[in-house]
């Protein structure tokens, strides 16, 4: 995959993140600073909504400050970050929607979730607009997909939907943000 | 469905491959073939390609860092475990550096524990609370076996416990004369400022065995001082 959102290391941040690793909380907001605007990006769209992605952003770094110490290096810190925002915005999306079914019903359709419908939204919309409009699963695998760079295969891997169920989401979710963003 | 020719327009799977470039070149070629003659698919394509790009090419929506940082830091604080039994450190390496730093760590203690304790022992006389004068603690040393770290101790439990003492006192804080209460408060944000120094050295240092030691002590003598207040209350 290619982090997508995920800015590149700045010059001397190995020093940075030896030090967050020892606990140094200055060094780790440094890190919060560098990364936090492509794991809020993917939390925004992923999610849909800004309070559930300021959550899973808090979320994001509380897990990523307890497990810094796992982080060897043997990868960019910016794609650890990204994997492990992955992970947490999924871990939010099953919990919220453990009886919604949405991830494994090949049938699911893109019903906007209910706190997209409650907003009001204009007749053309943005990007972010429409995405919030699109089901859970529609919007989490055209994110993964078409922004992130995920293949179907990794995706399918991640929230555990067959690949072929990923593909037709992604397909629904790209129909749908033709209808508002293209009419 | 079919074009006017009579040809089957493009398959769902055949468009949407066709617009993030996911087909198998063979395919491929068959489909820009078709695509290339009929004009309805083609504008398909094309508007599914538009709607790809523009996603790619938004700006992502602004993270509201400022608003987000203290919470997380505050969440951070308060699962932050410190472990302050020391690693063992092997014999001979960088003593003269740990005993520079216990000194400055003992420094910024001392005053902190002599200040606690002088009034650490409080007891009961003809019904009243009355502090009496306590043993001054000697300045720690890196061999001090009072400053032996219980390997449960970290600066969580501490400080669980010490804000149990403290909601207790607090309850009983009536039962206290003004100047005892005042003396406890006095000498417990002595204490904490001398914890709050030593958390700041270790932010440097953080692996520095001595400078954990002292905490540890610092945090000790925090406890103890307010259990010997709360059992005389």
């Amino acid at each position: 995959m290619t982090a997508g959102t995920a800015g590149a290391a700045a010059p001397g941040a190995s020093d940075v993140v030896r030090r967050a690793q020892q606990g140094d909380v200055q060094a780790f907001e440094s890190l919060y600073r560098a990364h936090g605007p492509a794991v809020y990006a993917l939390a925004r769209r992923m999610l849909g909504d800004d309070g559930e992605a300021r959550d899973a952003m808090q979320d994001v770094f509380v897990r990523a400050w307890e497990r810094l110490a796992s982080f060897r290096g043997d990868s960019a810190l910016a794609t650890w970050l990204h994997r492990l925002g992955v992970n947490v915005i999924l871990e939010r999306l099953r919990t919220a929607q453990r009886d919604d079914r949405r991830f494994t019903d090949d049938d699911a359709d893109d019903t906007p979730a209910p706190r997209a419908v409650a907003d009001a939204i204009d007749a053309r919309l943005d990007l972010d607009a429409a995405l919030a409009r699109l089901s859970p699963g529609a919007r989490t695998v055209f994110v993964l997909h078409d922004l992130e760079g995920y293949s179907h295969a990794e995706i399918a891997q991640m929230t555990g939907i067959a690949a072929g169920t990923a593909r037709a989401q992604l397909w629904r979710a790209r129909r749908h943000l033709m209808r508002h963003l293209d009419p | 469905m079919t074009t006017p020719e009579g040809i089957p327009h493009l398959t769902e799977a055949e468009r949407q491959g066709a617009a993030d470039g996911t087909l198998a070149s063979a395919r491929r070629r068959a489909v820009d073939a078709h695509l290339s003659a009929c004009d309805a698919c083609d504008a398909d394509v094309a508007r599914l390609r538009g709607v790809i790009a523009r996603a790619r090419a938004s700006e992502p929506p602004p993270a509201p860092l400022d608003a987000l940082w203290p919470d997380i830091r505050a969440r951070i604080e308060r699962q932050k475990v410190v472990p302050l039994v020391p690693a063992v450190t092997p014999n001979g390496v960088g003593r003269s550096r740990v005993a520079r730093v216990v000194r400055i760590g003992a420094g910024l203690v001392a005053a902190g524990l002599v200040a606690a304790l002088g009034m650490s022992v409080v007891a009961r006389r003809e019904g009243r609370v009355v502090v009496s004068p306590a043993p001054v603690a000697a300045a720690p040393g890196a061999g001090d076996a009072r400053l032996a770290s219980n390997p449960a101790d970290s600066s969580r439990l501490y400080e669980q416990e010490v804000q149990t003492l403290l909601d207790e006192l607090r309850l009983r804080r009536a039962l206290l004369r003004p100047d005892v209460a005042a003396r406890m408060d006095h000498d417990v944000r002595v204490i904490d400022a001398a914890i709050a120094e030593l958390q700041d050295a270790l932010r440097e240092d953080p692996n520095n065995p001595a400078l954990r030691q002292l905490l540890a002590a610092s945090y000790r003598q925090k406890r103890d001082l307010l259990r010997r207040v709360d059992d005389a209350s």
